[in-house]
């Protein structure tokens, strides 16, 4: 088994959160396909999945030439009204053929991408998770991000966004655990350029709900990067109170009630979340985070009030 | 926001005032990038010193994008790249500086092809969720890439653009630059033609003077009695020349004095280069600073 | 203390589709343009005896494969209202049907072609077009959006053309269009879905015939319901054909009108259009929870279906 994914994540370009009646129109990417939501324990709304042919090389880390022909499956969720994400994955199989079928052939396999000749899983896992210098070969974070692109474009949304954010990208792979290989794990790993890897073997094999997990993964991490950066560039301690006080009001007007690591998650999951808490220690250093900026806060309030004369 | 710079005739010092323009603005805290639409030379990674893209990126820059080659144009991390030591620390609170070079060897498109505006408009889109600034280098002259720059911006109602027209303080250039933005198939008529309002657009248009000589000028120091009024009629002329073709002080965000380092060798001004080497003059930073200010300044930008 | 388990769902994040009945085979009849009835009442007689053999040969042998012989057959007849506009139903609708009569051919069902581009408010050609996944030519990496001719699909990469090119670079030549899945050679299609003037957007016969097919076939859903409902036939038939519902239901024992497969009998005029028709449905993503649906239905019924939707739909062709 071999699954391979990118979710690629970012600001909704509004001013404020949309509400959860917006999200039909904002995310209906599919006419005659309803926006699914849930509101508990934060307002969560994705689109209808999407396909994309490709017929490419498949990054492999021989290097050796990888031809694969199938769909991409693609979804674009929002997450508390606030945070977008496009999200790709797809299942290697091996092609019983060894030539190109009639597309109708791929079309009844949503998500699945034939290779021709060996499926070397090793090899091919660890192509796709340091492909991103790679040209001309699979590019699920790009097929992601278009539809990331549509959702921005949407008229309903005023472009204002309180901040300026990058997009992070988070690739994954997951493979079932096999006997003589590597036991039941996670491995998480931040590279340059806001890219992160995430390599999960699985003992249960693949379920959609792993796709869930990454995705819950991309928005944590994404939440974490974005308020590093803001707490950075209020230079506390440099610049005046209330520079740095304006420097982090964005976060806590949109960014600091997102936290909710694992909130839609399978059971079978949560062991991969505290891994991930143990080391590096998602919520701890998020913690540490907001306890800065809402001291940093407090502490204009208060000279703010002594210099009214409040006491 | 976007910013799109040009220039009439080569030579007004555009890509070297933006580029410290865009310096500066990093240097105030915002996220800024800029996006070398220099098709026929591009340069952009000289003035950065970033010599591994001088003459553009062998790893798919804006040609390729635009030819449809690849998702994402080769972006570089200035702070990171540059090779000027003085640079290459990002000062505490200073924004991100990216740099998206040209294919080194790229040449100017023959046409604006409908695949090439889109992935214009994506780019443009893309770029605006990131960076509080997004400074568009455009050749000189008309080109394709400003007709695209038009019909981008045409079809992003949602995003702010301005747009800085630079030109040397001298009655060809005063001229020329009222010709790009007013003449025939100028600015104002190809935008309009691109779905664009006219008076809208012309409010976002605003001329900067570069290589400026101020009579009173400190370097004019030792100059003649007879030479010294010559000179004060000539600038007496081109400023009224400039005020009947529009390029008048109203229409002015900014002038950038003449100085020598941005002549010989066109590159970033840091403060350094003020303040210990003392090779560049402080009146120039404090211009480059008064622009990056007023790009972004409501008040600098309302109504004629 | 043992720990609880908390179960927890939500309607909204839940999604749910509707299901069709089905018939083993939906059989059409004919198509009916205003060429064929400005030929007169003979025209369509003579189509009929040529047809009714075909349609019985296809009912025997579904009574053949299904246990107890109760095959489930359900024929259908198409009259293009959409193209050009002839006669009134009530004036054409009896005269078909007693043609068919005499040919001992029953028709269950009448359908409108209109109702292929909207059918009782909704957009079925809109929907469709929405589901159509582009098929590859090989590089397609997914780094680009897929190259499109608004408002055409083909099955390979057409000829490059012009486009922009860089001063001072090297322009291309021509190069020959191919096919995706060719086998050495390639048979290119590139069919028009759709055209456009002021008055808007007119569908293309076979983007029309391919909603027809997905139709009769079962697989298209509107919000998870199904769009078009056949409607009993009232004591007689309107003056308009805009009052004329979708599909209207002449049999009242008919079998549904839906079925796992289909039969078409055809002109062999109509070949060019059905190659156009399957190239498209080769294209159209249906939604995967119609298609499980579809598979339970007809495994429980001992009777599997092949993936491709193409190859639930046949064909017979009859020369002039």
């Amino acid at each position: 088994m071999l699954v391979m994914g990118e979710v690629r994540t970012g600001l909704l370009q509004n001013s404020g959160e949309i509400p959860e009646s917006l999200c039909q129109g904002v995310l209906g990417l599919l006419s005659g396909e309803r926006v699914r939501t849930s509101r508990r324990p934060i307002v969560y709304a994705v689109s209808p999945d999407q396909l994309t042919g490709v017929d490419c090389r498949l990054a492999s880390a021989s290097r050796a030439r990888v031809r694969g022909v199938g769909t991409v499956l693609s979804r674009a969720s929002v997450t508390g009204g606030r945070v977008l994400q496009g999200s790709s994955h797809i299942q290697v199989a091996r092609a019983e053929s060894d030539h190109r079928l009639s597309w109708s052939h791929y079309l009844a396999r949503p998500g699945v991408i034939e290779v021709f000749g060996k499926v070397r899983v090793p090899d091919l896992a660890d192509g796709f998770a340091d492909s991103g210098g790679w040209n001309d070969c699979l590019d699920l974070g790009s097929v992601g991000e278009r539809f990331m692109d549509v959702v921005q474009a949407s008229p309903l949304l005023d472009r204002k966004a309180p901040f300026r954010s990058a997009r992070t990208r988070l690739r994954w792979v997951a493979v079932a655990e096999e006997p003589g290989r590597e036991g039941p794990g996670i491995r998480f790993t931040l590279g340059r350029d806001r890219v992160r890897t995430l390599r999960l073997v699985l003992p249960d094999g693949f379920t959609p709900d792993v796709v869930d997990f990454c995705e819950d993964l991309a928005l944590h991490d994404w939440l974490l990067t974005t308020l590093l950066v803001i707490v950075e560039r209020a230079r506390v301690g440099t610049a005046t109170r209330a520079e740095v006080t304006a420097k982090l009001a964005p976060a806590v007007d949109h960014l600091l009630h997102l936290w909710m690591p694992a909130a839609r998650l399978d059971d079978d999951f949560a062991p991969l979340w505290e891994a991930l808490e143990r080391r590096p220690g998602f919520t701890r250093q998020w913690q540490s985070l907001v306890a800065r900026v809402r001291d940093q806060v407090a502490i204009n309030t208060l000279a703010l009030l002594r210099e009214a004369g409040g006491w | 926001m976007l910013v799109f710079a040009i220039s009439d005739k080569g030579g007004t010092g555009r890509s070297v005032t933006s580029s410290n323009i865009v310096y500066r603005r990093a240097l105030q805290g915002s996220d800024v990038c800029y996006l070398d639409f220099d098709f026929g030379s591009p340069t952009a990674g000289a003035i950065f010193s970033v010599s591994s893209v001088a003459r553009g990126t062998t790893q798919g820059g804006m040609h390729r994008y635009f030819e449809g080659r690849i998702a994402d144009p080769h972006r570089i991390d200035i702070w990171a790249e540059t090779d000027r030591e003085g640079l290459r620390a990002k000062p505490p609170g200073a924004g991100q500086m990216v740099l998206f070079p040209g294919d080194e060897g790229g040449g100017e498109f023959s046409t604006v092809s409908e695949e090439m505006l889109l992935r214009c408009v994506r780019l443009f889109t893309r770029l605006e969720e990131e960076f509080d600034l997004c400074l568009v280098d455009l050749s000189a002259g008309r080109s394709f890439a400003a007709q695209m720059a038009l019909a981008a911006t045409a079809r992003l109602p949602g995003v702010p653009f301005r747009w800085l027209v630079f030109h040397r303080w001298t009655r060809q250039h005063i001229i020329a630059a009222h010709g790009l933005v007013q003449g025939r198939q100028g600015l104002l008529a190809a935008g309009v033609d691109h779905g664009h309002d006219g008076e809208t657009l012309a409010d976002h248009i605003r001329f900067v003077r570069t290589a400026v000589l101020e009579p009173d000028a400190a370097e004019l120091e030792g100059l003649r009695e007879t030479q010294k009024a010559w000179l004060n009629e000539c600038d007496r002329e081109l400023r009224e020349l400039a005020r009947r073709y529009g390029v008048g002080r109203t229409s002015m965000l900014g002038k950038i004095p003449l100085d020598p380092v941005l002549q010989w060798r066109e590159q970033l001004i840091s403060d350094e280069d003020v303040l210990s080497s003392q090779i560049a003059n402080a009146e120039t930073v404090a211009a480059f600073d008064d622009l990056a200010k007023k790009i972004v300044d409501d008040s600098a930008w309302e109504a004629l | 203390m043992t720990p609880a388990y908390a179960a927890f769902g939500e309607v909204e994040a839940e999604r749910r589709v509707a299901s069709a009945p089905l018939s083993h085979v939906s059989i059409e009849l004919g198509h009916l343009y205003m060429e064929d009835f400005q030929a007169g009442p003979e025209r369509l007689r003579e189509q009929f005896r040529q047809v009714a053999p075909w349609a019985e040969t296809m009912r025997a042998s579904w009574r053949a494969r299904v246990p107890g012989g109760r095959a489930r057959v359900s024929t259908c007849f198409l009259i293009d209202d959409y193209f050009s506009r002839f006669s009134t139903p009530s004036e054409l609708v009896p005269m078909v049907l007693e043609a068919a009569a005499e040919c001992d051919l029953t028709i269950d069902y009448l359908a409108r072609e209109s109702a292929c581009a909207e059918a009782d408010g909704v957009k079925l050609a809109r929907l469709v077009e929405d589901r159509l996944v582009t098929d590859p030519p090989p590089g397609t990496d997914g780094s680009r959006p897929p190259v499109t001719e608004t408002g055409w699909l083909c099955n390979g990469a057409r000829s490059p053309y012009g486009g922009a090119v860089q001063a001072m670079g090297s322009a291309r030549g021509w190069e020959p269009p191919a096919q995706n899945a060719k086998r050495r050679h390639s048979i290119f299609v590139d069919v028009e879905l759709w055209d456009s003037d002021s008055r808007g957007r007119t569908w293309s016969c076979p983007f029309l015939a391919a909603v027809w097919q997905l139709l009769r076939l079962g697989l298209i859903r509107n919000d998870g319901e199904l769009p078009v409902r056949p409607v009993p036939r009232g004591p007689s038939f309107p003056a308009n054909w805009d009052e004329l519902p979708a599909v209207v239901q002449l049999n009242p024992a008919a079998a549904p009108f839906s079925a796992y497969t289909t039969l078409s009998v055809l002109s062999t005029r109509f070949l060019p259009v059905e190659l156009a028709v399957r190239t498209i449905l080769s294209q159209v993503f249906v939604d995967a929870a119609v298609l499980r649906q579809v598979a339970d239905r007809s495994g429980g019924e001992g009777i599997p279906l092949p993936d491709e939707l193409v190859d639930r739909i046949s064909y017979i062709f009859l020369g002039a």
